[in-house]
């Protein structure tokens, strides 16, 4: 089995309903649920807004943000466990909020073989 | 906060029915002008909890939670706008001081004052001179947590039209200078009135419309329900009639699961399986009528519920008592002669007299031309009548006045019933 992050880029929450937010809360606990059960899901946390960025020679330049496209903003991620690129993409289909704009990210985490 | 694997411990509907707390309280704290601003919060407060509980970290309190950050969100705001005088003339003293800010607002969330905020908000939402499709669309954003699209989705109509209704309703409330508060004792009467009646119309909404969407008409009745609810629990309006509406829905919603079949075509009380009906509903519409008996008061809703209550309590349809029911319509009639009571009370003089005493009623009404249900009713006698050509031509009437997928369904069935064989 490889590690993947799955990184939750972006999502339009405009006028969505507290209805429509808590169905799609349990969607994400279901689909958290299905993967803890397989033994694929390692962990995963959601990140606040904004934040600092930290540039130049010696961290020298901190500035807020990033500040990028909203549909950029990474609203949190996934640690999974997967055979292969194809299955954790397959994984990522099931995220619920694709409707709403949310793009997933898939990446491997690299394996050091010393 | 543990991060748990069980997606169950969530209320049905805890979001929707915290937003109606939420902007309720928030909206006696900051005032009435900035309905806005207590909206956003209780947005803000709720994707904050979707974006994380997401992630399986659900708090052991989860309603607990909400409130504390809606709670710090609404002092955070206090703290930058310090236009306390304008926002809040009635906790202007309290809110100034950083010694009594939170107290005063830990206090607002309160259990009873929560209520007594729901209470304010029913009586601004629903205040007489809103028209009445806006208070229930106000009503339906405010108290209930629905938005725009779900709201319009639930009247069949565009977002574009419930926007105006909601927007209309604020311009009232502002140039009315509506306050959020329970009316004074000489005014409290005529207000409630208001509330129950808009109420009454929100569950008649759910329940009467036909409509491709199953679910969004019974939130239109349990909502309906769960206002009313509260209204009978505080001690200021607590009346007779209030209880009497409450078992009058207790009695209708008995039966939500009955009065459509399969395929999603309407059943009517005669073809209902009557052991789908709902038995602790129908208790509580037993207990609420009981208890709407004292003080002695008439009310509509009265009768109303004493009829599904006749109903509810008739083991067949034929064992209905037709003569008690015919009875209650004759004395609503009075308190309301308006011609759709005037059709009921028709429809039940068919099965207390007879027939052709049932159609003579029914010809006499005049107003109701345009209204499908009358000329099925029309219809329905004259086919018991065996006068199939008048009924056939009744039925026919009816298909051209509804646009309801299911009432077209049962009107096409009874047509066809109605050529010779």
């Amino acid at each position: 089995m490889e590690k993947f992050m799955l990184i939750f880029q972006g999502g339009d929450m405009h006028g969505v309903s507290p209805e429509q937010m808590q169905a799609s809360m349990s969607k994400w606990m279901a689909w958290i649920d299905r993967l803890a059960k397989k033994e694929q899901y390692v962990s995963g946390e959601p990140l606040i807004p904004g934040g600092k960025l930290v540039s130049g020679a010696g961290g020298k330049t901190v500035t807020d943000g990033p500040y990028t496209e909203g549909k950029e903003v990474v609203g949190g991620f996934f640690v999974i466990k997967a055979k292969d690129m194809d299955e954790a993409v397959a994984i990522s289909k099931d995220c619920p909020d694709f409707d709403l704009g949310t793009a997933v990210q898939v990446r491997q985490v690299m394996k050091m073989d010393m | 906060m543990q991060q748990t694997g069980n997606i169950n411990q969530l209320v049905d509907h805890l979001f929707r029915h915290e937003s109606g707390k939420m902007v309720s309280v928030l909206s006696r704290l900051l005032g009435f002008q900035n309905l806005e601003t207590a909206h956003d919060i209780v947005q803000d407060t709720l994707l904050q909890a979707m974006n994380s509980w997401s992630y399986n970290y659900i708090p052991d309190n989860p309603v607990a939670w909400l409130h504390r950050v809606a709670k710090n969100k609404a002092i955070d705001f206090l703290r930058r706008e310090k236009k306390f005088r304008e926002i809040s003339p009635a906790y202007t003293y309290l809110l100034q001081s950083e010694y009594s800010l939170s107290p005063t607002v830990n206090n607002l969330f309160l259990e009873n004052e929560i209520s007594d905020s729901q209470l304010r908000m029913m009586f601004a939402c629903c205040h007489p001179s809103i028209p009445v499709e806006s208070q229930i669309a106000l009503t339906l954003k405010t108290l209930c947590g629905l938005s725009v699209a779900e709201i319009a989705r639930a009247f069949l109509t565009n977002e574009e039209t419930i926007s105006k209704r909601i927007y209309r309703a604020k311009e009232k409330i502002k140039a009315e200078k509506i306050e959020l508060e329970v009316p004074s004792h000489d005014e409290l009467q005529h207000r409630l009135d208001a509330v129950l009646k808009s109420l009454y119309l929100l569950f008649n909404e759910g329940y009467n419309s036909s409509q491709p969407d199953q679910l969004i008409r019974e939130d239109c009745c349990e909502e309906a329900m769960r206002l009313c609810h509260i209204i009978t629990r505080h001690s200021l309006t607590s009346y007779p009639r209030t209880k009497a509406l409450l078992s009058l829905m207790c009695f209708q919603s008995s039966r939500l699961n009955a009065r459509l079949d399969d395929t999603g075509n309407i059943i009517l009380l005669k073809g209902q399986d009557r052991s789908k009906w709902h038995l602790p509903l129908i208790q509580k519409g037993f207990d609420y009528l009981d208890a709407a008996a004292e003080p002695f008061e008439i009310s509509t809703y009265h009768f109303e519920a004493a009829i599904a209550s006749l109903h509810a309590a008739a083991p067949h349809f034929e064992k209905t008592d037709w003569p008690s029911i015919y009875h209650l319509y004759e004395m609503l009639y009075e308190l309301q002669p308006n011609p759709v009571v005037a059709m009921n009370k028709a429809i039940a003089s068919a099965y207390a007299i007879n027939r052709s005493e049932g159609l003579d009623q029914l010809l006499k009404i005049k107003g109701l031309e345009n209204y499908y249900l009358y000329h099925t009713s029309v219809g329905e006698i004259y086919y018991e009548l065996a006068e199939k050509k008048k009924a056939q031509r009744s039925f026919e009437t009816a298909l051209q006045l509804t646009t309801s997928q299911q009432e077209r369904q049962l009107l096409q069935q009874k047509i066809r019933s109605c050529e010779p064989v």
